[in-house]
């Protein structure tokens, strides 16, 4: 079907809904938290009277709902908070701001169950996981560093990159396959200290999304999942301060209105001090050496009058390690958007972003003669317009984005006696730009639609010379393309659907398909991912990745909405994914689209989900099953092979007891099948050196995985306004030795044997940290 | 790797102790041809050693093949055909020249296998000498060899080093991608059989290969040296190095120059 097919039929299915027009007026506002004055995103508003209906607050609290003239009882409502009802009478277009008081602050008998909505049941969205900013506090972490990155890998579908290790695989996907925004920037990378840390400093973070599928049509760029996160807006009513002292790092958060309830800010600066601890050490070369990191989030914002609110917010960070006289390597990211809400009327809203991000690192070797400094960079100019029209069943949702790439892959200078040679490797510069366009559809009480279209472009600029190679990966010719000029066009559209049907208020069926396409790429043939990662556009070469997801899924709520049941299916193809022929160079090569093996994909699972959301004791169980498998000409004789995420089983157990009002229990149990590895199969000899030989790619299994992880928080004594906490954990309680990496070496009891030893890294790690606000 | 074994001490945790013997699951393959093969600029007997996998758990005694029919012939015209010394080495006196191409021929159990290198010019190993480095405040003293890589082509180089006579264990490769044209110290970490990485004492004898190699010889060594020590799951995902021989057979035919020197640690 052509693009003008899908349009006409869009165009149907919107008009239908106006045939029947009457006397309509809508009902519009935005939903804050009382004690802060931070948008509420989510909530949900339910109208009853003479018609029911409902919505949900955007992302910056804002909701509009037209309905018939008439009297009608508003609930709105949201986790956590106690609902407000309303009883109004729509005679004409009607404001309605509230603001909801969180629960705690009241008897919490007043959080009756009647008010907890069926939105998981009832939406048409699919694969969406929302992460509950307070529970994450008490879900035990490494170190006690509480890490969104971490708690999402707590969900099925979504798989740890590695013990400890921020990185992670959503439904069979790389790791670059992830959309990670914050505030709408992109974050190239977001981890910290290899990835045991990740970007995302929790006392900064308001709202976490992780789309696993059935990605909205405002969502594109890459395969596999989008995790949106956003930053606090800053309390309007009143100065706050928050921080904690932990073993490796120490966070302070302020925040308070900029005029009182038009403006706030916030401010939240966290640090690691492991380097404190070094420069301690006697030995000079110990304490000449640094391993720390940073990160500054920053947000302010301001309504103008009451059709406009300005929104600037930034964050920064940075990691430094280094050994003294031997090397220093830094990395960073650097996000900022400013954003202006604009109401045109009660029923358009629209947002414009204009983003700045960059990801940059660099490498220094201190060795006399091996002096080197090499730094890379990956910059990126967006712009978004983004608007959300209300109708009466319908909520439309329609933009455009335009982002400009600019890599710089590796720049190396260096010193007189250095014996490494300067090498400037051309820079690469990309458009990416997108139209889309969407509907949310109540089309009956049962039926809900989601479905959507995005056209996404992708130009490789000028300038630059582009080699193209034999299927060999020799070059056989290379364009020189002037500056300005796009080079090579490819032009994708991606259609979104979702739909849900209601059995009753707490069962439905949902299905969803959808296509997405990425064009930014990472370069990494070691397994598990660097600072030093290398990025590179689409081009001549490279052709743009492509995911098609179908997913079936059954949601199930219990008990007044207590427990929450959803099981989904899930099966995708990819095509145009990306390996790397044996002794590929990827770094400084300036002919590495040579080294590029591409191939397909296809991925598919069952993700079995329980929840009890509320009570004394309260968590939840995941269950994956999944496979996941790459296929290239080049490699495995052609045959499809395992990716090494690909893991049969996971299973992740959390539980949360609140003991009284000062005492929190939580603990997570986590199973899963080890990585897929490639074992040998047999050896031989070669310049008197023992050699594998190797025949099924990744058919092998590492140890599986079982860790149990403990933490008890202990709220203080109330002194009125000061509050603090103390948490304690205890990271792999079992002491359990988790598989790192499998090395074979021979036998110490027998050389001419062989045998596996495993590395693990963590054993039982203890921690504390002392959190404080006022 | 060395970055993460770094961050994992500094943050206190166990890396060392935290080793252990596991069993894994996988299966002995059928036996391979293995043909290393090498036609060096030294006139002695060149060695063709043709021998046969054996499976991952069963001991590492590795069948030799006789009985093969070994020539080697090069683009000059030349014709040399190996005799079997010992069961499964083939040897020929003779002296290989840089700028020729070598043509391999076995013939070995009905099947027969083909390969072709061309030997590069010689770049001359200046000497070798010991670097002491400083690493978490031990001081450490490597060997190392020093050559002025050619400005005008494109080498690839090969070492071996020896202590006391034993063999590193470590696959020690170069290319000039990034350091053409310059004077070369290049660092070579010792590693022995035992893990024990002190570096070298006063009074060790060490012994440096040097070997200028062809750019398919460099792929199956550097293949190789992406995989030693680190293992599967976070190496590079071993593969079988890239072998320059017809027919699957594993291993290489590689005509290089050979240079070797020796010293005394001070």
């Amino acid at each position: 079907m052509s693009i003008k097919h899908y349009l006409l039929i869009f165009l149907l299915l919107i008009s239908s809904s106006t045939l029947f027009a009457q006397n309509k007026f809508t009902l519009s506002g935005t939903i804050r938290d009382a004690s802060s004055g931070e948008t509420l995103i989510g909530a949900t508003i339910k109208i009853t009277g003479a018609t029911s209906a409902g919505t949900l607050t955007n992302n910056y609290g804002y909701f509009a709902l037209t309905q018939p003239e008439g009297n009608y009882t508003v609930t709105i409502s949201y986790t956590g908070f106690a609902s407000v009802v309303k009883n109004i009478s729509l005679i004409k277009d009607t404001k309605l701001n509230e603001e909801l008081k969180a629960a705690n602050d009241l008897a919490e008998v007043t959080v009756s169950a009647n008010n907890r909505k069926n939105e998981n049941v009832k939406s048409a969205q699919m694969g969406l996981e929302r992460i509950d900013m307070k529970s994450l506090n008490s879900i035990p972490v490494l170190l006690g560093e509480k890490d969104v990155l971490k708690t999402i890998q707590l969900l099925p579908g979504v798989k740890s990159g590695g013990e400890g290790n921020t990185g992670f695989y959503v439904r069979g996907g790389a790791a670059d396959q992830n959309l990670i925004i914050l505030d709408e920037a992109v974050v190239y990378n977001s981890s910290h200290l290899l990835g045991f840390f990740s970007t995302f400093n929790a006392d900064a973070i308001k709202d976490v999304s992780l789309y696993k599928g059935g990605m909205p049509a405002q969502y594109g760029g890459r395969l596999s999942s989008v995790l949106d996160v956003k930053m606090d807006d800053g309390n309007n009513k009143d100065f706050k301060f928050q921080g904690g002292i932990g073993l490796i790092a120490s966070r302070l958060k302020a925040e308070g209105p900029i005029v009182k309830d038009k403006g706030s800010f916030m401010v939240s600066f966290r640090r690691t001090y492991i380097d404190l601890f070094l420069r301690a050490s006697p030995d000079s070369s110990i304490n000449g050496s640094t391993l720390n990191f940073y990160d500054i989030n920053a947000k302010a914002n301001y309504k103008i009058n009451d059709k406009n609110t300005i929104y600037i917010s930034g964050y920064f960070g940075k990691d430094n390690i280094g050994v003294k006289d031997l090397f220093e390597n830094n990395w960073g990211n650097v996000t900022t958007t400013v954003r202006l809400n604009h109401i045109f009327n009660d029923r358009l809203f629209s947002n414009t972003s204009l983003i700045y991000n960059n990801y940059n690192y660099t490498v220094r070797l201190l060795n006399d003669v091996t002096n080197f400094k090499a730094t890379s960079l990956v910059r990126d100019f967006n712009f978004k317009e983004d608007f959300q029209y209300f109708s009466n069943k319908h909520t439309l949702r329609f933009g455009l984005n335009a982002t400009h790439h600019r890599i710089s892959p590796i720049d190396i200078t260096t010193t007189q006696e250095s014996q490494v040679n300067p090498l400037t490797q051309e820079k690469r510069y990309g458009l990416e730009s997108a139209i889309y366009v969407s509907d949310e559809w109540a089309v009956t009480e049962k039926l809900n639609l989601l479905y959507g279209l995005r056209l996404a472009a992708f130009s490789l600029l000028g300038p630059g010379n582009f080699g193209t190679y034999d299927p060999a990966g020799n070059i056989l010719s290379s364009d020189k393309v002037e500056s300005g000029k796009f080079y090579k066009n490819y032009l994708n559209l991606e259609p979104r659907f979702s739909l849900s049907y209601l059995f009753n208020e707490e069962n439905s069926v949902k299905a969803s398909y959808n296509r997405n396409t990425q064009n930014i790429h990472i370069l990494t043939n070691a397994t598990s991912s660097s600072p030093t990662d290398q990025y590179v556009l689409s081009s001549n070469n490279i052709k743009p990745e492509i995911a098609d997801q179908v997913a079936v899924g059954y949601f199930r709520n219990f008990e007044e909405n207590n427990y929450e049941f959803s099981g989904e299916v899930y099966y995708k193809w990819m095509q145009n994914q990306i390996d790397y022929r044996d002794a590929a160079e990827l770094l400084g090569n300036s002919n590495v689209e040579s080294e590029l093996l591409y191939g397909t994909g296809r991925a598919y699972g069952l993700e079995l989900f329980f929840k009890k959301k509320f009570g004394k004791l309260n968590g939840w169980v995941g269950y994956t099953l999944s496979r996941t498998e790459r296929k290239f000409a080049e490699l495995n004789n052609g045959n499809y092979f395992p990716a090494r995420q690909d893991r049969t089983h996971d299973v992740s157990f959390v539980g949360i007891y609140n003991l009284n009002k000062r005492w929190t229990f939580s603990s997570s149990l986590i199973y899963s099948t080890g990585n897929a590895v490639t074992y040998p199969a047999g050896k031989y000899v070669i310049g008197g050196q023992t050699v594998y030989y190797y025949t099924q790619r990744n058919a092998g299994r590492m140890p599986y995985n079982m860790r149990l992880d403990l933490s008890a928080t202990l709220e203080g004594r109330n002194r009125g306004r000061f509050q603090s906490s103390w948490n304690f954990g205890v990271y792999n309680a079992l002491g359990r030795k988790n598989p790192y990496s499998v090395e074979f070496i021979n036998d110490p009891n027998d050389p001419s044997r062989t045998v596996a030893e495993q590395t693990s890294l963590f054993g039982i790690i203890p921690s504390v940290t002392w959190n404080f606000k006022f | 790797m060395k970055k993460l074994i770094l961050y994992t001490a500094a943050l206190g945790l166990c890396f060392s102790s935290c080793k252990k013997i596991i069993e894994v699951d996988t299966y002995n393959a059928e036996a391979q041809i293995v043909i290393e093969g090498k036609i060096t600029d030294q006139l002695i007997d060149q060695e063709i050693v043709i021998s046969k996998t054996v499976g991952y758990d069963e001991k590492g005694i590795y069948p030799k093949l006789s009985g093969a029919i070994v020539t080697v012939t090069d683009d000059r015209g030349s014709r040399y055909t190996f005799r079997e010394r010992t069961p499964g080495v083939y040897v020929q006196a003779m002296r290989g020249i840089s700028g020729n191409t070598y043509s391999l021929n076995v013939s070995v159990e009905g099947k027969t296998y083909t390969a072709r290198s061309k030997m590069p010019n010689r770049v001359k190993l200046d000497s070798i000498g010991v670097v002491t480095n400083s690493f978490f405040g031990n001081e450490r003293k490597t060997a190392a060899a020093y050559l002025v890589d050619p400005v005008n082509e494109t080498n690839f180089y090969h070492f071996n080093l020896y202590v006391n006579n034993l063999f590193s264990r470590r696959v020690y490769v170069n290319n000039d991608r990034l350091t053409n044209g310059n004077k070369l110290r290049i660092q070579l970490f010792y590693e022995s059989d035992d893990d024990n990485d002190d570096g070298l004492k006063s009074g060790d004898k060490i012994s440096v290969e040097a070997e200028s190699i062809d750019s398919n010889i460099f792929d199956y060594w550097y293949t190789l040296s992406q995989q030693s020590g680190r293992g599967p799951n976070q190496g590079t995902t071993p593969a079988n190095p890239p072998s320059n021989i017809s027919n699957n057979a594993l291993g290489y035919f590689s005509a290089h120059t050979y240079q070797k020197l020796s010293m005394n640690v001070k």
